[in-house]
C-alpha cells in the first residue's frame, strides 16, 4: 500500500517535471495528490539549484503547492507579480483574505478565471458588507473544482461612489449575485446587463443592509413595522 | 415555401402554480409548446433573513436558518453551528458530532425523498409521490421523537445540540433503515426505470460540467454532470472523514451525462449513502456524554470573518460571517445552494417544451424559501 | 327498450291517447331521463371506485366516515354525494374577460356528446335506446363532438392555460379517433354489420367466440383501442390537456361549481361510452362467457355492466401508476406507433378471414 502510494508520487512527480500537471491533478486521494505537489516542488527548487531543467520559474514561484503557504498568500504573491499595483497590502495576515484595488479588479477577475495556475473556475458567493466608515466591501470567495483551492477577495469602495466592474459575463453566477449585493447594500456593478433588485421590490427605497439605512415608514400604502432595537 | 412564424406569447408561470414548488415565478416566452426564454422573478418569500440576524444574538439566528431551507433544517443547523464553531475554535464532544451526522443524513434521506417524490409529481406520476411521502413520514416521526418538532428543529446548536437522543432512538432507527432500504428498490421498479419517465427526463435539460461550474450549481445537480465534487468527501467537516461512503456521479445511463434523470437518480444514489452513513453512525454512536457540554455561556466570537462550506442536500450550503466581538453578527450572509441552481435554468431550459421546462425545474430541487431567505 | 317499442307498447296500455303524438314525446323522454340517471349514477360509482382504487394503490385508504354525527358513512360511500353537494352549492364564477355565451355552452357542449353517444349502447339484448344499424359508426361520430366544447372552453375562458389545454386537447383527441376508428374496422371486417347488437349478436357462444380472441389481429385491435380510448377520455398517461403539474387545470381552470362538475360528469360518461364500446366489439356486449348459462336478460345487464367496469378498472390502474406523457411524444405513438400498427391489423384480419374464415 505504501509502496503503491510512493510510486504513484514519484511518477506524478516525474511527469510534472516535464510540465504535465495532469497526472498530478488526476490523483484521486486528497492526501496523497497535495504530498505528490509538495514533492514536485521541492524537485523542482533542487533542479533550479542545479541548475537543470524547468525554465518555467513562474510556476515554481507561484504554482499553490507549497504547503506552508496559504492559497491567499501564494494567490497574493501571484497577483502582484503579474499585476503590479492590483493588490492593497492591509494589516493582518493574509490567512483570511487578499484586498484587490477597484481599478485593477478587471484585470485580475480574468487573471483569476484563466492563468493555468490559478483557475478559479468557480465563484462560490460574493458578499456585500458595509464595514462602516464610509466603506462598503465586496468580498469573493472563490474556488477551483479543477485544483481545488479557495480564496477569499475584498474589494473595498467608498460609499460614495460605490461601483466595482462586473464579472457577471466572467462567472455567470455572478450575474444574480452581484445583482443580490446592489439590492442589498447598493454597490453598482459596472458593465452589468441587467442590475436590476434580486429579492425587493423594485420600487424599494434604501439598501437595508448598510449600517445607516432607516427603514421606510409604510410601503405602497403598507405600514412596516420597526425592528426591535437591543432585542435579548 | 415559407415558414410560418407564431406570434411568441408571454406566459407567466407562479407564483401561484402547481409545480414552481413554492412561490417561484417564471416569465416565459413560448412558441406554441416551444419555450423560447425564461426569466425567473424571485423574492416572493424573502423574509429578510440577513437582516433580522444582524438584530438576534448568535444563539438566536439558529431557528431563522430552519426557516431558509425548511426541507432540510437539520443540514441548515448543522452548517450554522459548524460555521460559528470554526470561528470560536470550540470543539464538541464525540457523541455530538455523531448525533449530528445522524439527524443530519435522517433530513438528507427525508429532503431528498420529497425531491423525488415531487418530481414525479411534476412529470405526471401520482403515485409514486405517495410512496415516498409515507417513508419521509417515519423520519419525520424519529425527529418528532429527539426534538419534538416534525418540520422547523431548531435541534442543532452552537456548541451542542437541544436534547440528548431518547430511549429507544437507536432501535427504531435500525428498524426505520432495515424497512427502508428494500423500498428503494419498489421506487426503481415504479418510478426510475419508468418507460414513459425516462423518455420523459433522459436527455431532457443536460447540464454540461463547465456550465454547471460556471454557474455555481453544486450538490445533487452538480455531481450529476459527471463533477465529482462533495464537501463531505473533500473538505470533511464535523466528523464525515470517519465515515465510508461514496459519491454518486452522473454515468449518463440511459441518456446524456447531466440529464434530468441523471439528476433524479443521483439522488436516489444518495439516498443509499445516507443510509450507509447512518449504519455506520448509529453504530459508533457513543453511549454516555452529555450533549450541553461543550455550549458556551455567551456566543462572542473573536472580530474577524470565515467562510465555511457544507454539504446540504441541495448542494453547497455556506455562510459567511462576519464578527465584530459583539454578541450579534455584524454580518450574515448565507450562500444557498437552491439560488445558484435556479440561475441555470434560463440557460438549460431553452428550446424545450412547456413539460419539459416543469420537468427540468423539478429536477433542480429548488426550495423558494433558501431562495429568498 | 327502443323509442319504437316503447311507442307501440304506450299506444296499447294507453288507448284513449293511441296515435297522439305526446305517446311519442313520452317514449322520448322516459329512455333520456333514463339515461341521465345512468350517467350520473355511473358518475357517482366511479369517482367513488377511482378514489379506492387509488387509496388502495397509494398505501392509503381513501374517503371513511367514522363514529357518529356528519360523515361520510361507512367506507365512505356517500362522499361523492357529499361532493356533488358541495359542487352544486359552490359559487358559480365566470371570469370578467370571459367570452360569455360560449363559456356557458361549453361545458354542455361537452356533455352532450358524452350523452347522445350512450344511447347507442346496448346494455342488454332489448335494452337499448336506438339500435341504429349504424350504431357503432354513429358512436365514433358523435363522441368527438365533445371535443368543440373543449376547445370552446379553452378558447373563451380568456386565459392562457386553458388556452393550451384546449389546443392539446383537439390536437389529442382528433388524432387518436384515427386509430380508434381503424382498430373497429377489423371489427366491422369480421361481422360484416356495424350495428352495435349485430355485432354482439356475431359473438354469441362462449368466451372464445368474443372478437378479442378470434384472432391474433383482432386482439392486437382490441388493445389499440383500448390505448386510444385512454387518450380520448383525457387520462394519463395522456392526461397533457389537463396536466394539473403544467397547465395548472388546463380548459377547466376557469370553471368552478356545477360547471366544473359538468366536465367532471361527462369525463366518467365518456369512460363509460369508450369502455362500452370496447366492451361491445371485442368482448361480447351483454353474451355470457360461459355459452348456454346465466344468459338470460337480468345476467345481460350484468355481464355488460361488470365488463364495463373491469376495463374501467385497468384505466385506473394505469393512471395511477404511469406518468405523463409530453406532447410530442403522445402524437409519436399515435402517428408512428398506433396508427402503422392499425394499418396493418386491417390487412391482417383480411388475410386471416381469407384463409380461415
Amino acid at each position: 500500500m505504501i509502496d503503491d502510494r510512493d510510486k504513484l508520487i514519484a511518477e506524478a512527480v516525474e511527469k510534472g517535471l516535464q510540465g504535465d500537471m495532469d497526472t498530478i491533478n488526476g490523483i484521486e486521494d486528497r492526501v496523497i495528490r497535495s504530498k505528490a505537489k509538495a514533492a514536485l516542488h521541492k524537485a523542482k527548487k533542487v533542479a533550479k539549484e542545479s541548475g537543470t531543467g524547468i525554465e518555467d520559474s513562474k510556476e515554481e514561484t507561484a504554482s499553490p503547492v507549497d504547503e506552508n503557504q496559504s492559497p491567499n498568500q501564494i494567490v497574493f504573491a501571484y497577483l502582484e507579480k503579474k499585476i503590479p499595483g492590483s493588490v492593497i497590502v492591509q494589516e493582518g495576515d493574509l490567512e483570511e483574505c487578499i484586498y484587490v484595488n477597484p481599478s485593477s479588479w478587471e484585470a485580475v477577475s480574468k487573471l483569476l478565471r484563466n492563468d493555468e495556475i490559478l483557475q478559479f473556475d468557480s465563484l462560490q458567493c460574493i458578499t456585500g458588507i458595509d464595514i462602516g466608515e464610509g466603506i462598503l466591501e465586496s468580498r469573493y470567495n472563490f474556488h477551483s473544482m479543477s485544483l481545488r483551492h479557495t480564496i477569499e477577495i475584498r474589494i473595498p469602495v467608498s460609499i460614495d461612489n460605490p461601483k466595482i466592474y462586473s464579472i457577471e459575463q466572467i462567472w455567470r453566477i455572478g450575474d444574480w449575485f452581484e445583482r443580490e449585493v446592489y439590492d442589498m447594500v447598493g454597490i453598482i456593478f459596472e458593465g452589468h446587463r441587467n442590475l436590476k433588485r434580486m429579492l425587493l421590490p423594485d420600487d424599494w427605497e434604501g439598501f437595508p443592509l448598510r449600517k445607516d439605512y432607516e427603514t421606510q415608514q409604510t410601503y405602497h400604502g403598507i405600514a412596516i413595522p420597526k425592528v426591535k432595537e437591543e432585542w435579548e | 415555401m415559407g415558414v410560418i412564424h407564431g406570434e411568441e406569447m408571454v406566459l407567466n408561470i407562479g407564483p401561484q402554480h402547481p409545480s414552481t414548488h413554492g412561490v417561484l415565478r417564471l416569465k416565459v416566452k413560448t412558441d406554441g409548446e416551444v419555450v423560447s426564454d425564461i426569466y425567473p422573478v424571485i423574492g416572493y418569500l424573502h423574509r429578510s433573513f440577513e437582516k433580522h440576524c444582524e438584530n438576534v444574538t448568535y444563539e438566536q439566528v439558529v431557528p431563522y436558518t430552519d426557516r431558509c431551507d425548511y426541507i432540510a433544517s437539520m443540514n441548515n443547523n448543522l452548517g450554522y453551528a459548524v460555521t460559528v464553531e470554526e470561528l470560536m475554535g470550540i470543539e464538541v464532544p464525540e457523541k455530538v458530532e455523531y448525533i449530528r451526522i445522524i439527524v443530519a443524513e435522517f433530513n438528507r434521506i427525508a429532503s431528498h425523498l420529497l425531491a423525488l417524490g415531487t418530481y414525479g409529481l411534476d412529470v405526471g406520476a401520482f403515485t409514486p409521490f405517495l410512496y415516498m411521502f409515507r417513508d419521509r413520514e417515519r423520519i419525520l416521526d424519529m425527529f418528532e421523537m429527539v426534538c419534538g418538532a416534525r418540520l422547523l428543529y431548531n435541534y442543532i446548536w452552537v456548541g451542542g445540540v437541544s436534547h440528548d437522543l431518547p430511549k429507544g432512538f437507536v432501535e427504531t432507527a435500525y428498524q426505520f433503515l432495515d424497512y427502508f432500504e428494500p423500498q428503494v428498490t419498489e421506487y426503481n421498479n415504479l418510478l426510475t426505470y419508468n418507460k414513459i419517465f425516462v423518455e420523459r427526463t433522459a436527455d431532457v435539460g443536460v447540464l454540461p460540467p463547465d456550465v454547471a461550474i460556471n454557474y455555481g450549481v453544486t450538490g445533487p445537480n452538480l455531481r450529476a454532470s459527471g463533477v465529482k465534487w462533495d464537501i463531505r468527501k473533500d473538505e470533511p467537516y464535523s466528523i464525515y472523514d470517519k465515515f465510508d461512503f461514496d459519491v454518486p456521479v452522473g454515468q449518463g445511463e440511459l441518456g446524456t451525462i447531466g440529464d434530468c434523470w441523471d439528476r433524479y437518480w443521483v439522488r436516489m444514489r444518495e439516498i443509499e449513502e445516507s443510509v450507509k452513513i447512518l449504519r455506520q453512525a448509529l453504530k459508533g454512536l457513543p453511549k454516555d456524554g452529555d450533549v450541553h457540554q461543550a455550549i458556551p455561556k455567551k456566543i462572542r466570537p473573536p472580530k474577524g470573518s470565515i467562510y465555511k462550506r457544507t454539504e446540504s442536500p441541495r448542494g453547497d450550503l455556506a455562510y459567511y460571517i462576519t464578527s465584530d466581538g459583539k454578541p450579534k453578527p455584524y454580518r450574515l450572509k448565507m450562500r444557498s445552494p437552491a439560488f445558484t441552481s435556479l440561475s441555470v435554468l434560463n440557460k438549460i431550459s431553452k428550446g424545450w417544451m412547456l413539460s419539459d421546462v416543469i420537468a427540468i425545474l423539478g429536477s433542480l430541487d429548488i426550495v423558494l424559501g433558501e431562495i429568498d431567505r | 327498450m327502443t323509442v319504437d317499442l316503447l311507442y307501440d307498447w304506450l299506444n296499447e296500455t294507453i288507448p284513449f291517447l293511441s296515435g297522439n303524438d305526446l305517446l311519442l314525446l313520452f317514449a322520448i323522454l322516459i329512455p333520456a331521463l333514463m339515461l341521465f340517471l345512468v350517467i350520473a349514477v355511473n358518475a357517482i360509482v366511479l369517482v367513488y371506485a377511482e378514489r379506492k382504487v387509488s387509496a388502495f394503490m397509494q398505501d392509503r385508504v381513501g374517503p371513511m366516515g367514522q363514529g357518529v354525527g356528519l360523515h361520510a358513512g361507512k367506507w365512505g360511500m356517500l362522499q361523492t354525494i357529499a361532493d356533488a353537494l358541495k359542487l352544486i352549492s359552490k359559487e358559480d364564477i365566470i371570469p370578467k374577460l370571459a367570452d360569455r355565451k360560449l363559456f356557458i355552452m361549453a361545458p354542455f357542449i361537452i356533455f352532450v356528446g358524452a350523452f347522445i353517444a350512450v344511447i347507442a349502447l346496448p346494455f342488454g339484448e332489448s335494452l337499448i335506446v336506438a339500435d341504429m344499424n349504424i350504431g357503432i359508426f354513429y358512436i365514433l361520430a358523435v363522441s368527438s363532438f365533445g371535443v368543440i366544447g373543449l376547445i370552446l372552453a379553452g378558447w373563451s375562458s380568456n386565459n392562457k392555460w386553458s388556452l393550451y389545454g384546449g389546443m392539446r386537447s383537439a390536437a389529442q383527441i382528433i388524432s387518436y379517433e384515427i386509430p380508434a376508428g381503424l382498430s373497429l374496422v377489423t371489427v366491422i371486417m369480421l361481422t360484416g354489420t356495424l350495428s352495435m347488437q349485430g355485432i354482439i349478436q356475431y359473438q354469441s357462444g362462449g368466451i372464445f367466440d368474443w372478437i378479442v380472441f378470434s384472432s391474433p389481429f383482432s386482439f392486437i385491435a382490441f388493445i389499440i383501442y383500448f390505448i386510444a380510448g385512454i387518450a380520448e377520455t383525457n387520462r394519463t398517461p395522456f392526461d397533457i390537456p389537463e396536466a394539473e403539474s403544467e397547465l395548472v387545470g388546463g380548459f377547466h381552470t376557469e370553471y368552478s361549481g356545477m360547471r366544473w362538475s359538468f366536465f367532471f360528469l361527462s369525463e366518467y360518461a365518456n369512460m363509460l361510452v369508450v369502455n362500452g364500446v370496447a366492451v361491445t366489439a371485442f368482448l361480447g356486449g351483454w353474451q355470457s362467457p360461459i355459452s348456454g348459462y346465466f344468459n338470460t336478460a337480468g345476467w345481460g345487464i350484468f355481464w355488460f355492466i361488470s365488463k364495463i367496469l373491469v376495463l374501467v378498472f385497468v384505466m385506473m390502474w394505469v393512471r395511477w401508476t404511469f406518468p405523463r406523457l409530453r406532447v410530442d411524444q403522445l402524437m409519436d405513438i399515435c402517428w408512428k406507433y398506433l396508427l402503422p400498427i392499425a394499418l396493418m391489423n386491417i390487412f391482417g384480419v383480411g388475410l386471416w378471414t381469407l384463409i380461415f374464415g
